[in-house]
């Protein structure tokens, strides 16, 4: 049996871990800069991502498929209870349509021309998801070449559902909110309270225990109370006013007594995404 | 003749294997990453494995092409350059320097595979914890993430070595 560590293969070995680590330090550290992704990296994820949809996009529908068939048992009950919402919908939307008519005519006396409520979307489906324990990650097929920048909020049907965090131009990657890594960058999120009160905060992790978002280091003197809707404030950052989050399930005491941790039950399901709505804003 | 076959198959596979990672990821999801278990498949180490074990004198370059099918997937799916780069090849070594120990045959290729999924989800989890990515501690590594991926990948073996085995027997 041959000496398994010679000296050359010992030192061979210790540079490359000197190395690893240095690479992987430099990574995470340029990661959050908003002139990353370094052009080569850039084009060679465009064209991976060019190759991988050979691969998802017939695995997609298939799986659309199946998951369309399994759906088919459910319709009838769904019809049922979503006419019912329908009806209800339409009042509102009319309404909406109505305020948001007046909102752009007082906005153009008073000469605004942006504000933190003014964004337009871009559908992108699913293309894959990272394959790796630590980090809740998905590609999706739209890039810089439809608009889409570093940090934007991803929108999956009814809520936000993550960030995103690297562009490439035909494909980025989303971080979902479920990430709980220490440099994703935090939503800026705020409560309003049911007296009217608003208590602004940011995300600070997600307890995949109960499936719940925490938002810590509250020291508002406002009774926030379950079912209080939680939306993003467009404070800081590319991201929007008033995206839905979620609503409060808990608002409990944190660790040391001195602030206030409330508990999120997120809008949108982060696990089964096909298509998700990048929220594209100007700034 | 035949060797140019496997040349051109062996890096199609791997990049196959490569994108079904992700979309197997992707498509079960719902299946795979319930909390608080972490399911990951891991085509990409299992076609390099086999590959390793059914080499045959064939020089595939399979320690190139581990490098870099590890470095696209740092660059691809994780954004962290440095970890599977330097997995991969050494998942390499590893196979053949236990190969030589073995007779070689589908039970020990499987304890192979077993000890390669430990290595890879053992350093990526060091490299992991090493950037923050994570702060899950290392009993629970070893039970929600550890554990049920060497399950799924040693299920995913059982049903893949034979037809892969079959594909490395046909070119030869």
């Amino acid at each position: 049996m041959h000496k398994f560590f010679s000296n050359r293969r010992l030192v061979m070995v210790i540079v490359c871990i000197i190395v690893a680590f240095s690479l992987m330090t430099l990574s995470v550290t340029v990661r959050n800069k908003r002139s990353t992704p370094l052009f080569i990296q850039q084009f060679g994820n465009d064209i991976v991502g060019l190759a991988d949809r050979a691969v998802t996009i017939p695995l997609n529908g298939l799986s659309h498929g199946v998951g369309a068939l399994s759906d088919l048992q459910n319709t009838y009950q769904e019809n049922q209870q979503l006419k019912e919402q329908v009806a209800d919908l339409a009042q509102t939307k009319v309404r909406d349509q109505t305020l948001a008519k007046e909102n752009k005519e007082l906005k153009q006396e008073l000469k605004l021309n942006q504000t933190l409520t003014d964004y337009s979307l871009v559908t992108a489906s699913v293309m894959t998801r990272s394959p790796s324990s630590w980090q809740q990650q998905i590609i999706i097929n739209k890039g810089s070449s439809s608009g889409i920048k570093k940090n934007m909020a991803v929108m999956s049907g009814s809520g936000v559902v993550g960030r995103v965090s690297e562009v490439n131009q035909t494909n980025s990657k989303v971080e979902l909110i479920t990430d709980n890594n220490d440099s994703s960058n935090r939503f800026a999120i705020q409560i309003t309270t049911n007296s009217g009160k608003v208590v602004n905060g940011i995300i600070t992790g997600f307890n995949s225990a109960n499936n719940q978002i925490t938002m810590g280091n509250v020291t508002t003197k406002a009774t926030i109370k379950k079912g209080d809707k939680v939306v993003t404030s467009g404070l800081g950052g590319v991201m929007p006013k008033g995206l839905f989050v979620g609503k409060v399930a808990k608002v409990t005491g944190a660790d040391y007594g001195l602030s206030t941790k409330v508990y999120i039950t997120p809008a949108a399901p982060v696990n089964d995404l096909n298509v998700v709505t990048v929220a594209l804003t100007d700034k | 003749m035949r060797r140019n076959h496997m040349v051109w198959i062996f890096p199609v596979g791997l990049l196959l294997a490569f994108f079904l990672d992700g979309s197997v990821s992707q498509i079960f999801s719902q299946q795979l990453l319930q909390y608080p278990y972490n399911l990951i498949s891991h085509l990409v180490v299992l076609w390099l494995v086999l590959a390793t074990l059914f080499e045959d004198n064939r020089n595939l370059h399979l320690v190139v092409w581990a490098a870099i099918i590890g470095g696209i997937f740092d660059l691809y799916y994780t954004s962290i350059f440095g970890v599977y780069v330097f997995i991969f090849p050494l998942v390499v070594f590893t196979t053949r320097a236990l190969n030589n120990y073995l007779q070689p045959n589908f039970l020990s290729g499987l304890l192979i595979y077993f000890i390669d999924i430990t290595l890879v989800e053992s350093l990526g989890y060091v490299a992991a914890n090493a950037v923050h990515l994570t702060s899950t501690s290392g009993t629970d590594f070893l039970v929600f993430t550890l554990g049920p991926t060497l399950a799924l990948n040693l299920a995913l073996y059982v049903i893949l070595y034979f037809p892969i085995r079959w594909l490395f027997y046909k070119y030869d």
